[in-house]
């Protein structure tokens, strides 16, 4: 069919998805390794009383750059970028994903503003005002120097990135679906994938626009967020957590698929209710886009607001918990075999519950105005995105090692690291409650004797140590396993997906021939994969001239056409480093080189779209 | 070769195959059979449903500011023009007419009717952005961004809405320059593409405008 081009330059020119999602995935364990050591950091300066491992400007920079690396630059990435990259064309039956230059694309600009924004870090600059970075604490005059604009810049660049992956994952979702898998025959997965692409396109340009008003007040002299001219500092919460809530779902939802996937896989037995899993993994973003305003129900809102947030929030609950029970359903009713992907993800549904109610209570207005800017909020927050968004990831890690390598973990070190990233994490945050409601405050970088706070913040710092160490034999599991491992074979779980149906590794073009699907456990038809053996053998449905793709219509998936795909291109890491170009030249405020440069963008647009597929193959 | 593939609901061989359009007329005559929009469509609905987006929270931003002041526009501030504006937003706006001919005229395989009508569009949206610019330039003298949070978020929402202007007018260039060496399928997706792409800035300027001149009520 077709090889990819050898060597480095393969790799710096690939346009296929899934040597995108490896170096999604390589560059966002390095971020996680970063974000991870910040953290480190940071217990290790609260594991007593007046600790002073580091002082309070540096602590400042760290839990920011904490914040914003976990969040920016390792859930989204690891989560779309490497798990969806990699994973949604297979289990779509597509070759690749609908526009895949784009996708390089997408990597490349992701990879410069990890390196932009971690420049700050090592220049002694780092953004300092928190990853929500309130106003008026971050305008010019509370934070001088750069720390802010490097925030500003970088959640921008990385939020092309971001959009440029979500509106690329709803064309393939919606387009690149082989022939006749219609719209309930998709996995899970899929549609988890296609509620956080949702998410992330409509959530990130509000805060594109609130990192746009804060860039201009500070460098040019406007005054959005400025009160005495008639700004207003409430906006930017606003429109920051316009953004922000959503985001949390945008984190937790492709957990969710990934969860959908591993508990067939291991249970045997199709997920109970799909149709309703479905639509509330849908929903769970949609009704997230009307509940931001519980982040700032502490800013004296009018009662009407707050009651109404509330309310909103309390909705959410509903298709959360149709998932819960539908997964524990699942799991009662299948033959649940508890190997280490399924270990991690009944932790995950543990922290999520856990995490959940720690979420319902703060629907109670007083108490969260109580609690706000405690370590209450910090634990329920960790139990969300550690244990429910990094759980999964965990789990996927080893549920698919052996498609992407095409060997075996170990199993025992597998459950091992988990028993101990599952009681280290607990461990962790769970006090975090107690000394929340003890009135502990956060981004505080030491605290007096006295308090009694003492013992949980060691039992915290302990369990951030214990956490690590599992993390690191996860790590070293996997890397000993990929030169050490038995062979695993296409399908060694007898997976439910069309993953499953292709040799591992997987060839470059995914599928020799295109699958026929009747079900939304596709590798469970034997009679359909009997039907691609013999029409691979006859030669039907091959698609055989270069890099060819059906396109399906996107709700039915009838056939709408046959489509030829990019080659291997130099254009968006070329395109990539124009744009870091701009970036780089707007935080020297150098204005005109900025204009030159967006003129080097558009002679890159010009060098991308010079070649057309189809005069390639002419 | 078998053919009793159906669950796409159509034997492979008479799907429409791009790898099979040599010319301008197997071009059109796949465009024609192919179901539905295509993929580069898509992708173009989802770039405009991110700026739609981006313009609603600048939008949002705008009321936001204007039910938290007492005065708006704040004294002192000229209130903006609302005729001249409101003649430019409609001359803009003619011009999705010449580009969804361009479009149609595209899929028919006319590629001179394309290259006249684009150009028609180009003119068009070349005299408004001129003109655009020039009053641009010529408001700063009597108020700038830096003023007070009126200005600076009327500077902004317009800035804004021109930058996509521009960029419109770079893509009709683009595709006249295109077109020059003739039609592909290709092509003929991208004239389609940028016509959708303009009649998204045309509605969005529409409504950029009335934000704005809502101010003088």
């Amino acid at each position: 069919m077709w090889q990819s081009r050898p060597g480095v330059l393969g790799w710096v020119m690939t346009t296929d998805h899934k040597r995108i999602g490896l170096l999604y995935f390589w560059t966002t364990l390095v971020l996680f390794g970063a974000g991870g050591a910040e953290a480190l950091i940071i217990r290790t300066q609260l594991i007593q009383p007046n600790q002073h491992v580091v002082g309070p400007s540096v602590y400042d920079q760290l839990f920011t750059m904490h914040g914003i690396t976990m969040i920016f630059f390792f859930i989204i990435p690891m989560t779309t970028g490497a798990f969806g990259n990699y994973l949604l064309p297979l289990m779509l039956g597509a070759r690749d994903m609908a526009f895949p230059r784009m996708n390089a694309l997408s990597f490349w600009i992701f990879l410069a503003s990890g390196i932009f924004i971690y420049t700050s870090l090592f220049l002694g600059i780092a953004p300092n005002a928190g990853w929500f970075n309130y106003v008026p604490l971050s305008n010019a005059k509370f934070d001088p120097g750069h720390a802010i604009d490097f925030y500003c810049l970088g959640i921008i660049f990385n939020g092309i990135s971001s959009s440029l992956t979500a509106a690329n994952f709803i064309v393939t979702i919606l387009k690149m679906r082989a022939p006749g898998m219609s719209f309930n025959r998709m996995p899970l997965f899929c549609f988890a994938f296609l509620a956080a692409s949702w998410g992330l396109l409509f959530a990130l340009p509000s805060l594109t626009a609130d990192t746009i008003f804060l860039f201009l007040d500070r460098n040019v002299g406007t005054h959005f967020f400025d009160v005495a001219k008639g700004g207003s500092t409430l906006l930017w919460q606003h429109l920051f957590w316009i953004f922000g809530h959503p985001e949390v779902y945008i984190l937790i939802v492709p957990a969710f698929g990934i969860a959908t996937e591993i508990i067939p896989a291991f249970t045997q037995r199709r997920v109970v209710a799909f149709p309703l899993v479905a639509v509330a993994e849908l929903l769970v973003v949609f009704i997230g886009f009307g509940v931001w305003a519980h982040h700032m129900f502490a800013t004296g809102m009018p009662t009407i607001t707050v009651v109404f947030f509330a309310a909103a929030t309390g909705v959410v609950v509903i298709p959360s918990t149709i998932q819960v029970f539908a997964w524990c359903m699942t799991f009662i009713t299948g033959n649940a075999r508890f190997k280490t992907p399924l270990l991690f993800i009944a932790g995950f549904i543990f922290m999520f519950v856990a995490g959940g109610l720690t979420g319902i209570m703060f629907l109670a207005v007083p108490f969260d105005q109580q609690v706000t800017d405690t370590y209450f909020v910090i634990a329920h927050f960790h139990y969300i995105i550690f244990g429910a968004a990094v759980f999964p990831i965990f789990g996927g890690m080893y549920f698919w090692f052996p498609k992407v390598t095409g060997k075996l973990y170990f199993e025992l070190p597998g459950q091992i690291s988990f028993w101990l990233i599952f009681l280290g994490t607990n461990l962790l945050f769970f006090p975090m409650h107690i000394v929340g409601l003890e009135g502990m405050p956060r981004r505080n970088y030491t605290y007096p004797a006295g308090l009694g706070w003492g013992p949980e913040n060691l039992a915290e710092t302990i369990g951030s140590y214990i956490t690590t160490v599992g993390i690191v034999v996860l790590l070293a599991n996997l890397v000993v396993s990929w030169f050490r491992g038995l062979p695993a074979g296409p399908d060694p779980w007898h997976g439910a997906t069309l993953e499953w149906t292709i040799p591992s590794p997987p060839p470059e073009y995914n599928f020799a021939v295109i699958p026929k699907v009747s079900s939304a456990y596709a590798n469970w038809d034997y009679a359909d994969r009997e039907e691609d053996r013999r029409k691979l053998a006859e030669g039907v449905m091959v698609l055989e001239q270069g890099h060819e793709q059906p396109v399906s219509s996107p709700v039915d998936g009838w056939w709408a056409e046959i489509v030829e795909m990019p080659h291997d291109s130099p254009w968006p890491i070329v395109l990539a480093l124009a744009i870091s170009i701009v970036f780089i030249l707007l935080l020297l405020h150098l204005w005109m080189g900025f204009c030159f440069a967006l003129a080097g963008i558009v002679l890159a647009l010009l060098g991308w779209h010079g070649e057309e597929p189809q005069e390639s193959e002419a | 070769m078998a053919t009793d593939y159906v669950a796409g609901g159509v034997p492979e061989p008479l799907v429409p195959r791009t790898t099979d359009a040599r010319n301008a007329g197997e071009a059109t005559i796949l465009a024609r059979r192919r179901l539905g929009p295509s993929v580069a469509f898509w992708g173009m609905a989802m770039v405009v449903a991110s700026e739609v987006t981006l313009f609603g929270t600048f939008i949002g931003t705008y009321y936001y500011l204007r039910f938290n002041s007492l005065h708006w526009p704040p004294p002192g501030t000229p209130e903006p023009r609302v005729v001249v504006p409101l003649i430019m937003v409609g001359i803009l706006a003619t011009t999705s007419l010449p580009m969804q001919l361009a479009a149609n005229a595209a899929r028919g395989g006319r590629l001179w009717a394309t290259r006249f009508l684009l150009l028609w569009a180009l003119v068009v949206q070349c005299g408004y952005l001129v003109y655009e610019i020039h009053d641009y330039v010529d408001q700063l003298h009597r108020s700038v961004p830096q003023d007070n949070a009126y200005s600076s978020i009327y500077y902004t929402l317009l800035g804004a809405d021109h930058a996509h202007v521009a960029i419109g007018i770079l893509l009709v260039v683009w595709l006249l320059w295109k077109l020059a060496r003739g039609l592909t399928m290709y092509r003929l997706n991208a004239v389609q593409v940028v016509a959708f792409y303009w009649h998204a800035v045309n509605l969005l300027t529409l409504i950029v405008i009335g934000v704005l001149l809502s101010a003088t009520i």
